[in-house]
């Protein structure tokens, strides 16, 4: 049951006429708001790039977990699919998925423009990609985690910050940190390995305490 | 024990005898222990006197732990046995655990000025608690953004248990993080060589403080089941009022 929703989610967001794509030019305005707060000089922000590039990456996707369930939730969807017999565990794995490409997947493939205002070396931007890649997972379940909890609250947005920020911290550490240690070992740094792990053990939490928070709403 | 206590009404009996006594116990052990930690204990050999501080400091840290334990058994028996008084109790947990946890923060910030030379240091036990405030910050804004209680209860019980087992991964991965960046430059005074004249005030501070909290969240409950009742009894007459004018 996994795939008609994300079919679903797919389409819908291909004939919202571009919605989707906010969170890109939202990473572009972050970038370049960064680049002029700094100054300017590349030699200040090369050493920086890594770190506000995941920034950047962390709060778009931030500022769009609040859409992931509320339209659903408010036009009724949610309680259709519910009662259409559809496992929550299943629609929030489908959401976890449809969210990872299309609020996700979309800033990876804008990281290499971002690397290039920033002059960043190539191994860095390697680096980069590959640990927001791996930690894609961990932040796209923890955005339907508590979009979940949240669902059908009207001016969230501050609260699924504050809700999301203490889960994504270790994330964010070990993101970083492969960046570092992909200089040395590549893509065999251990760093990398953790990085796995928190995505697993989010998806473990996550989709079923998201699932649970769903029922919570729906019943 | 805790099945007997599970009756609202039971429980308002057995709160009427124990909060006074957590009450007086609180007043007492810390009379007592205040007077021996800031009058009576020696300064210490390195820190000298300011290692009063660490009296009003390691207790309200514990404490900020111990509450956040007490709040997820109290989420986890609220999400599987879905009682009303569990969601009292893990709300009334998470009021004096926000604060102990911010009094950790400031006197932790006070103490860091003359031992370290500044108010604040990005080591991994002060960024680990900045985030269980977080946390604690998140838990208490779902409370109240949602005004359905049980669905509140519910989904706050869900943030706290997935907050719960978060808490070691954040711990390890902040340790980590720091060890990378700085080397650590705290001398903790936690250190088994403890002598008695400062072990026994910090002793019977940390007995206040847990007396404290046990004295808060007991007054939390009540008045939660008091609330809860009154809006029950409020309700009745609008009820029959709206099926008189149908």
């Amino acid at each position: 049951m996994i795939a008609p929703i994300l079919r679903r989610d797919l389409t819908l967001a291909l004939r919202s006429g571009g919605a989707w794509l906010y969170g890109v030019f939202f990473f572009a305005v972050f970038i370049a708001l960064n680049a002029i707060a700094l100054g300017g000089s590349l030699n200040v922000m090369r050493p920086l790039a890594p770190a506000l590039i995941w920034l950047a990456v962390i709060f778009s996707a931030m500022l769009s977990f609040q859409a992931i369930f509320q339209e659903d939730f408010n036009d009724g969807n949610l309680a259709q699919l519910k009662l259409s017999g559809v496992s929550l565990i299943n629609l929030c794995t489908a959401k976890t998925i449809s969210f990872a490409l299309l609020s996700i997947l979309p800033l990876l493939a804008a990281v290499p423009i971002a690397a290039l205002v920033f002059d960043m070396p190539r191994d860095v931007v390697l680096a980069t990609t590959s640990s927001l890649l791996l930690s894609t997972p961990a932040i796209a379940v923890y955005g339907v985690l508590s979009s979940a909890i949240l669902a059908g609250r009207r001016g969230g947005g501050f609260l699924i910050v504050l809700i999301t920020t203490p889960f994504l911290i270790p994330v964010l550490i070990f993101g970083l940190e492969a960046i570092e240690g992909f200089s040395k070992n590549g893509l065999a740094a251990i760093e990398f390995r953790i990085v796995i792990g928190l995505s697993l053990i989010a998806i473990a939490v996550g989709i079923p305490a998201a699932a649970a928070a769903l029922k919570a709403h729906l019943e | 024990m805790i099945n007997y206590l599970a009756n609202p009404v039971r429980f308002l009996k057995f709160s009427k005898i124990a909060t006074p006594i957590f009450g007086c116990l609180a007043l007492l052990t810390m009379i007592w222990g205040l007077y021996l930690a800031l009058i009576k204990s020696p300064p210490a050999v390195e820190h000298g006197q300011s290692v009063r501080m660490m009296y009003v400091h390691v207790p309200a840290a514990w404490c900020a732990m111990m509450a956040y334990t007490a709040l997820t058994i109290a989420s986890i028996v609220s999400f599987i046995w879905r009682h009303p008084l569990a969601d009292s109790a893990a709300r009334s947990f998470a009021i004096p655990g926000s604060a102990f946890t911010f009094l950790a923060l400031i006197t932790g910030s006070l103490w860091g000025k003359p031992a370290w030379g500044t108010w604040w240091q990005w080591d991994g036990r002060m960024t680990s608690v900045l985030i269980l405030f977080f946390i604690y910050i998140s838990y208490l804004a779902l409370w109240s953004i949602i005004p359905e209680r049980k669905k509140a209860a519910r989904l706050a019980a869900i943030l706290a248990m997935v907050g719960f087992i978060n808490i070691p991964i954040i711990k390890f991965s902040v340790d980590w993080w720091n060890t990378l960046h700085q080397p650590a430059s705290i001398s903790t005074p936690g250190a088994p060589g403890m002598p008695p004249e400062i072990l026994w005030p910090l002793m019977m501070m940390v007995a206040a403080y847990s007396f404290l909290f046990g004295w808060l969240s007991l007054r939390g409950i009540e008045a939660d089941i008091i609330k809860s009742r009154k809006i029950r009894s409020h309700k009745a007459p609008a009820a029959k009022a709206t099926i008189e004018t149908l």
